[in-house]
């Protein structure tokens, strides 16, 4: 085990994969001289070379092609969007060709795209964004969220092991915050498994990315009230662990669904829906989201604060719940 | 100003073998754009029978510019045809039975009834399936090229677009990226002239779509589509450039769409003498004539020719009918691929 | 008025996923003077080496953060100008010797870290209790099979949740208990009154009092990184009211004014000097450009606006009275930052926005100057910057009839200037004919207040001469 921030950790995840398997590399906007907008990749140049940490020219549509075209040619692109919010300018080559080639054609394009996502730094509303849900709409997309070092690194290298079109958002703004062990060796984390962040009898909250953390600190106020919380860290949203949610749900009757992206169709909604569809016997209150409101991300402080879940909107949320 | 090179149509036979073809090359060449007419004829046919849904689309006038490039790419070069490039398929092997079987919807068709008209490919022969955003496929073929140079492998892909496809911004990422680092890809501009019903001259300011490859730091060349043999030598001239390391060539066909954009289309805004003018011109006619003249082809060469490809479509047309339509519980197979099928060569 | 603000030099945010620095070096040590602009220090992110510049110009009165320290960003790292303690935002318990509030500037900023009101999250109004005036309560889904599997009727549970309602809990507990048995007694007890829910009172934790920061045990200066989000102004408890008294907590800035009123009559000589000014070009002109300025600018010049325009003039030739004493030094200057006091609503305030380089101005852009930071002052969207930095203020109570003040000077200016109302009087003037007549004159009085220590008597006496020449020679818009 070694210590590792989040960004070291997916670091360390890249490196493992490209020094174990010549396929895989890098294409991104500044990832090879300067190592990338927030470093991930600094020093891979040096490492791996040029022509596998591939300083792109600013085209997103070039980079989220031409690593369709790499990974149907057998290649394991790890392209990076230098903000997740770019993501929007390769939306077709996600969208219309990669996420439905194999369908069509039954041609699997394993292509792992970097997201560098979410808020709380005064980015603004082009810096600072959480799309995860438009693209867990897309068929044939696979959406990751990690919100530990440990996750980070095993869902990167599951993430490239993957022959599909995965979308791996790492919040920015764990980045450098969150530091943990790791383990040093290779391993992989399962796409599409939930993890119980922390075991609780009267409510669920289920959420992923840096929300766990806000989670976590909000259910921290509730044990003083003597309610306990369960958390459930989803890891990846698409596919989804449907069944740790079920099951969470039963058990404590009561959800809280929490994310940091937009209300209306966030894919907090999606969940809301299933727990109503499959698991309305056993609800014991009504299923509650907080999650920022459906305006653009701010920019000033004071309010983006307000657009951001704090600890005290989901603190409120529970204690409602609880009450109910 | 034109910026782009203007290509010379070949002359004579001795032209031709410098070029690298011999005589039988030349009649496959012939073969293949009857295959490629006749095929879409017959889709005329099943769509106004109703055997066709949706709706149907062609590349008549197209068919030497496709052909002529398909004839110069090896076996282990790739591309990314379009609509109008069913010649590509064609020269590259697809069996016609399979395309009649995609255009129906059936079990048989390359995409199983996923998927209709050209938007089909066989990876197995190099062929990458287009999407109806047409000018996506150019960044997947820099793509391609840039998997063969990171691999050091010798071989090229080949992107085609269309006159109305080189206004979008794909086209120029996917030059710019090409350019700036020497891929081993060819760009094929297929200039029929009419986008949809848009004229070149709100698609484009310069005299020619190629005239742009200078800007991106490489040759463009404008070739009348028309005639194959044109187009086939300065295909292989880019293929062979980008194969040994001369980066990408930009070649514009400028070729003719001798029907509507799609069947449902009368191109009314076409004028006519336009029409006529195409008809006279129709590369067909054009490299039969030029097969008697300068290839000595006889009339038995010429019928046995034309008949093999009457039966080949025949018979093509009898086993697609035949061919169930899909089980709509395959529906939701395919969404995402497993990992065992990594391991199986769908990678070239 | 203070106008001498303590800014706060905080950590940065060198890029969006950094979230903390190191201090590399201070390039400015403790008691130094810095420009504003001027390389501070050298921090180290994680991202980039970089000089941070100083937000202001003043003293570095204290260093917070000491050189290979790594810290949060947004952590302040040091204080600029103020009186060299923690200030407000610091939330640090202060030096036992010295402890003058912040001064009022400072406090600006305080309201509009308060104001936006955080965005209800969509998701969280409350539900209402769903037992309405029907007379039946909710049964949930879950109750609703745990009931039916278990053959028990929901209505006799007692029912802890919101309105009464049974929960999961309550009729497992039931069912535990002994099912139907032991509902019999309960039975009369909740469903049929619903309107008086028995919800035990869960205590409020928004409402509980914030922690009292640590008893103010003398810190040492250099004290551990400040805790990063600013504590409110520190609750006072206050004292009990007696009969007919009412009692309301002292507001930062009433704190900052108190602090600084004292502190400028401790360390100036104040002297009041006045003259009586004869207005009537000063009228003419007035009503002359009123009407072109409001129609053509939308302003309106007013009284104050040609002293103000006459006072830099005057200045130019009495530099002393825009100057200041600072340490053995006396500092005169080729500008003037003119100060305004401006009194913000119901008596909560005052507050002296700064009106740079009013050399450069004409009256149309005094007036303009004036009016624009007057309102901005009222409406609470001052920035930082608009009250530093004040060589000279005009305070203006005229308005309401008064005649004759001794205001306090704004530290460390050497003075400040009253202006009175205009009131029509009986005036001896000369006639043509060089005759004493009385005439109708409009009068106003001007005050120069200054700084003993700098400005003598006779000194301001013909400042004010000079200013009475100037106004009482006005033509058309001044020059």
């Amino acid at each position: 085990m070694a210590e590792m921030t989040y960004l070291q950790a997916i670091s360390d995840g890249l490196r493992t994969e490209m020094r174990r398997d010549d396929r895989v590399f890098v294409i991104g906007e500044d990832v090879g001289v300067y190592g990338g907008a927030f470093k991930v990749t600094l020093g891979f140049q040096e490492e791996f070379g040029p022509w596998r940490v591939i300083d792109a020219p600013l085209a997103e549509t070039a980079i989220m092609g031409g690593a369709t075209g790499a990974a149907i040619m057998g290649m394991r692109p790890v392209a990076e969007m230098q903000f997740a919010d770019f993501v929007s300018c390769a939306w077709d080559h996600l969208v219309t060709v990669a996420a439905k080639q194999h369908w069509r054609v039954g041609i699997p394009v394993p292509i792992v795209l970097r997201l560098p996502s979410g808020g709380g730094f005064s980015g603004g509303p082009f810096h600072s964004q959480n799309p995860e849900s438009s693209f867990a709409h897309i068929p044939g997309l696979k959406c990751v969220c990690p919100a530990t070092p440990e996750d980070a690194k095993g869902l990167l290298i599951s993430a490239i092991e993957d022959p599909n079109p995965v979308l791996f958002f790492e919040h920015k703004h764990l980045y450098r915050r969150i530091k943990t062990e790791v383990p040093e060796e290779r391993y992989t984390t399962p796409i599409g498994k939930a993890r119980t962040h922390r075991e609780g009898r009267d409510i669920s909250v289920i959420t992923w990315g840096a929300m766990v953390y806000t989670a976590e600190e909000a259910a921290q106020q509730l044990e003083n009230d003597g309610v306990s919380v369960e958390i459930i860290d989803l890891r990846t949203i698409m596919p989804w662990d449907k069944a740790a949610v079920l099951e969470s749900a039963r058990k404590t009757s009561k959800v809280l669904v929490l994310h940091e992206d937009t209300h209306t169709g966030g894919f907090g909604a999606e969940i809301a829906a299933t727990i109503a569809e499959e698991a309305f016997e056993d609800l014991d209150g009504p299923v509650r989201r907080v999650t920022a409101p459906d305006t653009p991300v701010p920019f000033s402080p004071p309010l983006e604060k307000a657009y951001i879940p704090q600890v005290e909107d989901v603190v409120k949320g529970l204690r409602e719940l609880a009450e109910y | 100003m034109a910026i782009a090179r203007e290509a010379e149509p070949v002359g004579s036979l001795s032209e031709v073998r410098e070029a690298g073809l011999d005589r039988v090359d030349l009649f496959d060449i012939y073969r293949n754009m009857l295959i490629t007419r006749g095929v879409e004829e017959r889709g005329h046919i099943l769509y106004r029978q109703g055997k066709i849904p949706g709706s149907f689309y062609t590349g008549r006038g197209n068919e030497a510019a496709a052909v002529g490039v398909a004839t110069a790419m090896e076996s282990q070069d790739v591309g990314t045809p379009l609509h109008r490039d069913m010649g590509v398929h064609i020269t590259r092997g697809v069996e016609p039975w399979k395309i009649f079987a995609q255009y129906m919807g059936r079990a048989d068709g390359p995409t199983h009834g996923r998927d209709g008209n050209v938007h089909m490919a066989d990876i197995h022969l190099g062929l990458i399936a287009m999407v109806s955003h047409l000018p996506a496929m150019l960044p997947v073929a820099v793509g391609c090229a840039l998997a063969f140079r990171i691999r050091e492998e010798r071989r090229v892909a080949v992107g085609w677009f269309g006159e109305g496809a080189s206004a979008r911004g794909d086209t120029h990422e996917s030059m710019t990226f090409a350019g700036t680092r020497k891929l081993p890809v060819v760009f094929i501009c297929d200039n029929n002239q009419w986008a949809y019903s848009t004229p070149t001259h709100l698609e484009y300011a310069t005299e020619h779509v190629a005239d742009r490859a200078q800007a991106y730091g490489f040759e463009g060349v404008v070739i009348d589509g028309t005639d194959v043999l044109a187009v086939y030598r300065e295909a292989k001239r880019a293929v062979e450039k980008a194969r040994s390391g001369g980066g990408p060539t930009l070649l514009e066909c400028l070729t003719l769409r001798m029907e509507g954009h799609a069947v449902h289309d009368d191109a009314f805004y076409v004028p006519k003498v336009m029409f006529e003018r195409w008809a006279e011109n129709d590369p067909i006619e054009r490299y039969r004539t030029w097969l008697r003249e300068n290839a000595e082809m006889t009339d038995e060469e010429e019928d046995e020719i034309s008949t093999g490809v009457k039966k080949l479509l025949h018979d093509a047309l009898t086993r697609a009918e035949e061919s169930p339509m899909p089980e709509t519980s395959t529906l939701l197979e395919g969404v995402y691929a497993t990992p065992e099928e990594l391991d199986t060569p769908h990678h070239m | 008025m203070a106008t001498e603000t303590a800014i706060d030099v905080v950590m940065p945010q060198m890029g969006v996923s950094v979230s903390e620095g190191t201090v590399t070096r201070w390039l400015k040590q403790e008691g130094e003077h810095v420009e504003a602009d001027e390389p501070l220090l050298e921090i180290s992110t994680d991202k980039i080496d970089t000089e941070v510049p100083s937000p202001a110009t003043g003293t570095v009165t204290q260093i917070l953060v000491q050189e290979g320290e790594t810290v949060d960003v947004g952590t302040k790292l040091a204080q600029i100008g103020g009186a060299g303690i923690g200030g407000a935002a610091d939330g640090a318990p202060a030096p036992v010797a010295e402890t003058p509030p912040p001064a009022p500037a400072a406090q600006q900023e305080a309201p509009s870290q308060q104001a936006p009101q955080p965005v209800q999250q969509p998701a969280q109004e409350p539900e209402p209790a769903s037992n309405g005036g029907s007379g039946h309560t909710f049964i949930s889904p879950v109750v609703a099979r745990i009931a039916a599997e278990h053959n028990v009727d929901p209505s006799q549970v007692s029912g802890s949740g919101r309105g009464g309602r049974v929960t999961k809990k309550d009729i497992l507990d039931f069912i535990e208990q002994g099912g139907q048995a032991a509902a019999q007694p309960q039975q009369p007890q909740q469903p049929q009154q619903p309107q008086q829910p028995q919800q035990p009172q869960q205590p409020q934790p928004e409402a509980a009092v914030p922690a009292a920061p640590a008893a103010p045990a003398p810190a040492p200066p250099q004290a551990a990184p400040a805790p990063p989000k600013p504590p409110a102004a520190a609750p006072v408890t206050p004292d009990e009211a007696l009969a007919g008294e009412t009692v309301e907590p002292i507001s930062a800035m009433r704190r900052g004014i108190a602090e600084h009123m004292r502190r400028s009559l401790d360390t100036s000589a104040h002297v009041t000097s006045a003259i009586e000014v004869d207005m009537a070009r000063v009228v003419a002109a007035r009503e002359q450009l009123k009407k072109e300025y409001q129609a053509a600018y939308g302003v309106n010049p007013t009284y104050l606006a040609f002293v103000a325009r006459a006072t830099v003039q005057t200045l130019a030739n009495h530099p002393y009275v825009n100057g200041e004493l600072r340490g053995d030094s006396i500092i005169t200057r080729n500008f003037v930052n003119l100060g305004i006091a401006v009194e913000l609503a119901d008596g909560k305030g005052l507050i002296v926005p700064v009106l740079k380089n009013a050399e450069t101005m004409n009256l149309l852009g005094l007036a303009k100057g004036i009016a624009d930071i007057a309102k901005r002052a009222r409406d609470k969207q001052l920035i930082p910057d608009d009250v530093q930095g004040g060589t000279i203020t005009i305070t203006n109570p005229g308005g309401y009839g008064t005649f004759h003040g001794t205001p306090v000077i704004s530290q460390p200016q050497a003075a400040i200037l009253g202006t009175y109302a205009v009131v029509k009087r009986p005036w001896v003037v000369q006639d043509s004919l060089g005759k004493d007549v009385i005439a109708i004159r409009p009068l106003m009085n001007v005050t120069l207040t200054y700084d003993h220590r700098l400005v003598d008597g006779a000194y301001a006496s013909r400042f004010l001469k000079e200013l009475r020449e100037r106004l009482e020679a006005w033509e058309g818009d001044g020059g």
